[in-house]
């Protein structure tokens, strides 16, 4: 496995990409629903960082309970992260669909580039 | 353990609890209750920070929970345990934080009725989020806060369920979120590179390898999230929405103190596990001196330009931030001392105008001050309140704001930087005067370039007394009017402190004496006022030319600031490679 380099990139290189996908997702958006979708994306790419960060080569889960300490186990802080940040995101995400849904059903718009918070004098 | 150390994390278990307990049984409590069990729990917590602040000043109070210290492990350099570190300067900015939700329950009594306890236990979180930013000592934990402390933010915002308040709350928790993904994945850098969360532990490592690049990216991220939260240049679009459509008591904390935290924990950072390369960091910190110079500009002149109140005074919320960033710059004693002093100067005035903000809102049923012309009359305590507030913006050489700007000064000399902060205070304290005068006592000339900004027909509820809707924000301005001498031998103390908890010293801070133009500034702002007050119609081609001229540049600023949350998201992308171009030119 040594002699393939770029596959411990890999995970990185996705990530990366990822983000990317994600950011121009959000930057041409057209819809609510699309541009909550694609933030999704791109936090999926902070997973797929955070996993690639505590990985180790060869180890198992960091789970104890059927094989004596010491064997060698990937990183649970990262999984630990991982995890707390699935959960924020899906408050944050449920929060945002529901604000889709009330700015819908005020004004009957889902395109956010016609956003406007406040708007010029009549 | 001593009492201080066990009673440190009280300071987020009390409003956590509260705001459990009134999720509980707030259906069965007399409908004020609520209110007064949070405004008890609020005031409490700010006794006990104050308390803690006081213990701190002779060495860092550390709580380590679950007992888990970095012996617990048995291997010497691994730290598996999560802190508290109260260092005087973060437990007097929770002590802070506290008494600015105080005043505004206190000014919120009785405005969210119809809606049980939802908003407290909502500001209850919120508070819990913000003290747990400023006590925590883990990167991992810092971020929890951080976006405990987002989301909590984000309801508040959508909070009224108008079309406004809506959108604004969308593009909020979009470049929000973003922020987040930043911060989490700085975090996952950094602890590839060190092997460890906590700050100090990180300074360690940093000191020991030097800075790789997996390592600055890791710093980039951080840097870009927390100045996003702060809403600097070109971070900082989504403040103005935000604030503008928040309701009145949310914008009070927003403005007030969330904003500067995120200053605040770049300073704490930049000190704690970055302070390791002092000179390698130079050309991180001349981005940040500049963005600071733009940032204070920008929000000057968009503030100048405004006419809805509350976008008035969130611009000028980007102003301050701007000038406060000149001080995290500096990453030296005397820079945290003027930050402390200036987020707490600016923090007080802020809170007392935006609750003069909602006053109107809510007896006049208008915040923009050219509808308001005249409306004012018969206010006259919250006129008083919005003038007074206007003059300390605006560089009034006295109190706190005062004693901030000039240490500031100290930590900063550079000619740029003081003309940046002359002109920017100039702008708020004129732009806040000239609203102040056209509502209260009628003194006017013909509208300016703010007549074409954005303004709304909105109103908030009005079912209190004048006299309970202006006294908090009153007594706040009684404290920014402390002579800042009296802050200076606390400050002294705590400065050093926060760039590391562990290091006994002094900060020596100059005296207060003239170096900053204060008379100047004083003078430039009642130069803007007069200009205001003597405006005529333009009836001449000459004039009529001037005039286009003048609102040009404006035009292009509010053109730029369009509302459009993807303009948002790419003007952050620009700021982030901004900081990676820096960050990579650190040898």
């Amino acid at each position: 496995m040594t002699s393939l380099p770029w596959l411990a990139a890999l995970p990185w290189l996705a990530a990366a990409w990822l983000f990317a996908i994600g950011v121009y997702g959000v930057v041409t958006s057209r819809h609510y629903v699309h541009l909550i979708g694609c933030l999704s994306v791109c936090q999926s790419s902070t997973y797929m960082l955070l996993l690639g960060v505590g990985f180790r080569r060869g180890a198992g889960p960091p789970i104890f309970y059927d094989h004596p300490p010491g064997t060698p186990a990937v990183d649970p802080v990262m999984q630990a992260l991982v995890l707390t940040d699935i959960v924020v995101g899906a408050a944050v995400t449920a929060l945002l669909l529901v604000i889709a849904l009330q700015v819908h059903k005020r004004c009957g718009l889902v395109d956010p580039q016609r956003l406007r918070p406040l708007r010029g004098p009549k | 353990m001593t009492g201080p150390e066990t009673l440190l994390p009280l300071v987020v278990l009390a409003p956590l609890g509260m705001a459990a307990l009134l999720a509980t049984i707030a259906h069965w409590l007399p409908s004020r209750m609520a209110d007064v069990l949070a405004i008890l729990t609020a005031l409490g917590i700010m006794l006990l920070c104050g308390w803690l602040a006081g213990q701190a000043t002779g060495g860092p109070i550390v709580h380590w929970f679950g007992g888990w210290t970095p012996d617990a492990a048995h291997r010497p350099g691994v730290i598996l345990g999560i802190a508290f570190v109260a260092d005087p300067a973060s437990a007097a900015l929770a002590a802070f934080c506290a008494l600015l939700f105080a005043a505004s329950f206190l000014f919120a009594w009785g405005y969210f009725d119809e809606v049980h306890s939802h908003f407290h236990i909502l500001m209850l979180l919120f508070l819990a989020a913000m003290e747990g930013f400023c006590l925590t000592h883990d990167l991992f934990n810092l971020f929890v806060w951080f976006e405990l402390m987002s989301v909590a933010a984000f309801a508040l915002t959508a909070y009224p369920l108008g079309q406004s308040s809506l959108e604004g709350a969308f593009s909020f928790t979009v470049t929000n979120s973003f922020a987040s993904f930043m911060m989490l994945m700085g975090i996952g850098l950094l602890y590839a590179g060190t092997g460890t969360l906590d700050f100090t532990a990180i300074g360690q490592a940093m000191a020991r390898h030097g800075p790789d690049p997996v390592i600055l990216g890791g710093f980039c991220l951080i840097a870009a999230a927390l100045l996003t939260k702060a809403a600097i240049l070109p971070f900082h679009f989504w403040l103005s929405d935000a604030h503008a459509v928040a309701p009145t008591p949310v914008s009070v904390i927003f403005s007030g103190v969330m904003v500067g935290l995120g200053l605040f924990a770049l300073t704490k950072l930049g000190g704690q596990s970055f302070g390791a390369g002092e000179g390698a960091m130079a050309p991180v910190r001349a981005l940040l001196l500049w963005l600071g110079v733009a940032t204070a500009v920008v929000g000057g002149l968009m503030t100048w330009g405004q006419r809805h109140l509350k976008r008035l005074l969130a611009f000028s919320t980007v102003s301050h931030l701007g000038i406060m960033l000149l001080a995290v710059s500096a990453l030296k004693p005397l820079g945290a001392a003027a930050l402390l002093l200036y987020l707490v100067g600016q923090g007080l005035v802020k809170a007392a105008l935006f609750m003069v903000a909602g006053i109107l809102l809510a007896l006049r049923a208008s915040a923009d001050e050219i509808a308001l012309y005249r409306e004012g009359r018969g206010l006259w305590p919250a006129g008083v309140v919005m003038i007074l507030g206007g003059l300390i913006l605006g560089g009034l050489p006295i109190g706190l704001l005062h004693g901030g700007g000039h240490l500031i000064h100290a930590a900063v000399p550079s000619r740029v930087a003081e003309g940046a902060i002359i002109l920017s205070t100039a702008l708020t304290g004129a732009a806040v005067l000239r609203a102040g005068l056209r509502i209260f006592p009628g003194w006017s000339g013909v509208p300016g370039v703010e007549r074409g900004a954005p303004t709304e027909r909105e109103h908030e509820k009005a079912d209190r007394p004048l006299w309970l809707m202006v006294l908090p924000g009153a007594l706040l301005l009684v404290l920014v009017l402390a002579p800042s001498s009296a802050a200076f031998p606390f400050l002294a103390a705590a400065a050093p402190r926060l760039l590391d908890p562990w290091a006994a010293g002094i900060a020596t801070l100059p005296e207060e004496g003239g170096t900053l133009a204060s008379g100047a500034t004083f003078a430039a702002t009642l130069a803007l006022v007069a200009m205001s007050l003597l405006r005529r119609r333009p009836t001449g081609r000459l004039a009529r030319l001037a005039a286009w001229g003048e609102r040009l540049p404006f035009r292009a600023l509010e053109a730029a600031h369009s509302g459009v949350v993807s303009d948002y998201v790419t003007w952050m992308t620009a700021g982030l490679a901004l900081l990676a171009v820096a960050a990579a030119s650190w040898r």
